[in-house]
């Protein structure tokens, strides 16, 4: 019974102990998480701003109180918002900025909340991107030449000439710049849509212009080498001819050379067969061979 | 011993609560204490094979780098609650985000619309609030839809600290592709440069992701659409069908060239080849007339009248046969002419006169006289003077009286 009644003893003093702490830590302890700040305020007049993540403390409420803020980083994208370039065109752009509260004490007091902080960095933008992009050409914006291309000088300064203030009067950090979007007003856009069509004629033409000349450079290509193959071919063909013609001259020279006088016999009465054909009237005396011989009979 | 206790009003307070303890204690003492022990494990987690965790002791991350904060999968032993708050991160994971800040966006209706309006010939224009599109470098409009791939690669920094995935990936890469395509031209970035703009954007966008602490990776960017405004898609066609055609001209002189050429060789080939035949038939043609000559030759050595006179005879023979027609004139009388006389002067040599012992003082046959001179010459003039062709006889020494 005794061990009973002590047990019980000290399950109250721990269960009333623990309820006890519970009960401080709940008033007086702030845990602030990674991301998170935490504004304490002593009777609604701010009193520091913890934002290192851990466990703080304030004095029990209604003294202290703390609020929490996220302090991750957040998106913003502008609005589109037209604006001139240097070289006077027309371009809309939208940007995008990364920011993070900052200062909370700064934040809390003069902006409060996020939308409204973002509709105080619209505007901030939009006039810095106005005044920046009038300094500087479209060719700043979009070219093939990358020496025209200023992109991120253009960022760095829209950075520049926000961030400070962003910070100062809002308590914003503002992380990055970025051009979004470089878009043509409505207006504008079938221009362009007439001068890619030009230049997709001139392509074209071009194309059919290339086709045809190279297609005429290698058929009259073809058609000379054709020609200097048979030229070649005749010229060697030629050249058997002629030794072949001097060999056979040479082959009948040799033979002939033996006797020139039979030659010339043979030769004459060849001609003679060659000469005479059926169309040939022969007009001989009858003392010729062989009529002769009929006459001379019996002699 | 017993009386140390709190005073007696906070006492009279705390009764009815001690009570309640004393009873849930003595009626369910192992329930309380089971509760008491699963609390206290609470704090155990399993960490999944994709995934890694980190702890936040009283709001703070637990470890100095991140190799000691990331905890890898297995079981993670943690304090319960509110002491530890463990984070579990899909890191391997690889994620999805369409990107269609830069396409067309336009209903199917919409687009049907647009493309009466075309074939009525009306100017199309673009909304840049409704439909999105870049202006590449020559300052041409093109359409693009991506998707992004991405996964977690700093648990810590994404979990606490960056924006949220979706809205960072979705501007990071829209403005890394308009940069990106605003320094390239548009046949560029249509034809063969469309990997190099994805490259060039991929790697500007993770810049961009991690200038702003996201704690994300960009794995894949990919293009879905990237096509001209559909205004201009015609001409766009027509110049690719132009390239097609330019090309096809040219395969065709090709396949030309190619069918010429060898035909060109194959006539070369054969016109040099026949002149090798003929060459061989000719040579040897050439070489029997001249075996034949020497054989005749030698014949003609050993007795010179008899084969001159068959040579003569029958080639006389062949001429009169062969002849369209023959006439016999006696032969003159006096001095008149009357006809044509066939004769063979003697020759010095003297050939025999085998079959016709004439009187007369003109040899009965008509024999050619031997050849002086040079060879040639002399063939021409007695083919001329001796054959049996009409020629006009000499009269005088050549005459005969046939009596």
């Amino acid at each position: 019974m005794a061990d009973a009644m002590t047990t019980q003893r000290w399950l109250r003093a721990i269960v009333g102990t623990l309820a006890l702490l519970a009960i401080i830590i709940q008033a007086t302890a702030v845990v602030v998480g990674e991301g998170q700040a935490v504004l304490i305020t002593r009777f609604g007049r701010p009193l520091r701003a913890a934002t290192q993540a851990g466990l703080h403390w304030k004095l029990p409420w209604p003294i202290d109180s703390a609020s929490l803020l996220d302090m991750r980083r957040r998106v913003y994208e502008t609005g589109q918002t037209e604006m001139l370039t240097r070289d006077k065109k027309n371009v809309i752009a939208r940007t995008f900025v990364v920011w993070r509260i900052g200062d909370p004490l700064a934040f809390t007091q003069a902006i409060g909340s996020q939308g409204n902080a973002e509709s105080k960095l619209d505007g901030l933008l939009t006039n810095a991107a106005i005044g920046t992009l009038g300094g500087h050409d479209m060719s700043a914006l979009v070219s093939t030449n990358p020496s025209d291309l200023q992109v991120d000088q253009i960022e760095a300064q829209l950075l520049s000439s926000t961030a400070p203030i962003a910070l100062r009067s809002y308590g914003v950090a503002v992380e990055q710049i970025r051009l979004e979007r470089i878009a043509l007003p409505e207006e504008n856009v079938s221009a362009v849509f007439d001068q890619m069509r030009a230049e997709r004629r001139q392509f074209a033409m071009k194309y059919q212009a290339e086709g045809d000349q190279e297609a005429s450079r290698i058929h009259s290509e073809a058609q000379l080498e054709a020609a200097r193959i048979i030229a070649k071919g005749a010229e060697e063909t030629a050249r058997i001819r002629g030794q072949s013609a001097a060999e056979v001259a040479k082959t009948y020279a040799d033979a002939h050379r033996t006797d020139p006088e039979l030659y010339s016999f043979t030769r004459s009465l060849e001609s003679l067969g060659k000469l005479v054909t059926g169309s040939t009237s022969l007009i001989l005396r009858t003392d010729s061979e062989p009529f002769s011989l009929l006459q001379n009979k019996g002699k | 011993m017993r009386r140390q206790g709190p005073p007696s009003e906070i006492r009279r307070l705390a009764a009815p609560i001690s009570r309640l303890i004393d009873g849930a204690w003595q009626r369910m003492h192992w329930w309380v204490a089971t509760m008491v022990v699963l609390y206290a494990l609470s704090g155990i987690t399993v960490v999944k094979s994709d995934e890694v965790a980190v702890i936040l002791r009283w709001g703070r991350l637990v470890g100095a780098t991140p190799a000691l904060q990331e905890h890898g999968p297995g079981l993670l032993f943690a304090f319960p609650r509110p002491i530890d708050k463990v984070v579990r991160v899909q890191v391997k994971h690889v994620w999805e985000v369409p990107v269609d800040t830069l396409s067309p966006m336009i209903d199917a209706a919409e687009a049907e619309n647009e493309e009466e309006e075309l074939e009525n010939g009306v100017k199309l224009t673009l909304n840049p609030l409704t439909q999105g599109y870049a202006i590449t470098g020559d300052e041409n409009i093109v359409h693009l839809s991506m998707i992004a791939r991405y996964r977690v690669r700093d648990p810590a920094l994404w979990a606490f600290y960056g924006p949220k995935s979706e809205d960072v990936l979705r501007v990071e890469v829209t403005a890394a592709m308009v940069r990106s395509l605003g320094e390239m031209g548009v046949d560029r970035v249509l034809s063969d440069g469309r990997e190099s703009l994805v490259a060039t954007a991929t790697k500007r966008a993770q810049q961009g992701l991690d200038a702003c602490q996201s704690g994300l990776e960009l794995t894949l960017l990919e293009l879905t659409g990237l096509t001209p405004p559909i205004a201009v898609m015609q001409d766009f066609g027509a110049v690719q069908s132009a390239f097609i055609d330019a090309q096809t001209l040219k395969n065709d002189a090709q396949a030309f060239a190619e069918s010429t050429i060898p035909q060109a060789h194959a006539t070369a080939d054969a016109s040099v080849q026949s002149a090798h035949g003929d060459a061989a038939a000719a040579l040897a043609t050439a070489e029997g007339d001249a075996a034949a000559f020497r054989a005749l030759d030698r014949e003609y050595r050993a007795s010179p009248a008899v084969v001159r006179e068959r040579l003569y005879r029958d080639a006389v023979e062949r001429a009169i046969s062969t002849a369209g027609s023959v006439r016999w004139v006696p032969p003159p009388v006096g001095n008149t002419y009357h006809g044509f006389l066939i004769s063979i002067t003697p020759s010095s040599a003297g050939p025999a006169s085998t079959s016709s012992p004439s009187s007369t003082p003109t040899t009965p046959y008509p024999v050619p006289p031997p050849p002086t001179g040079t060879r040639q010459r002399q063939n021409q003039n007695n083919s001329q003077n001796n054959g049996p062709v009409p020629s006009a006889g000499t009269p005088g020494g050549d005459e005969r009286d046939p009596d």
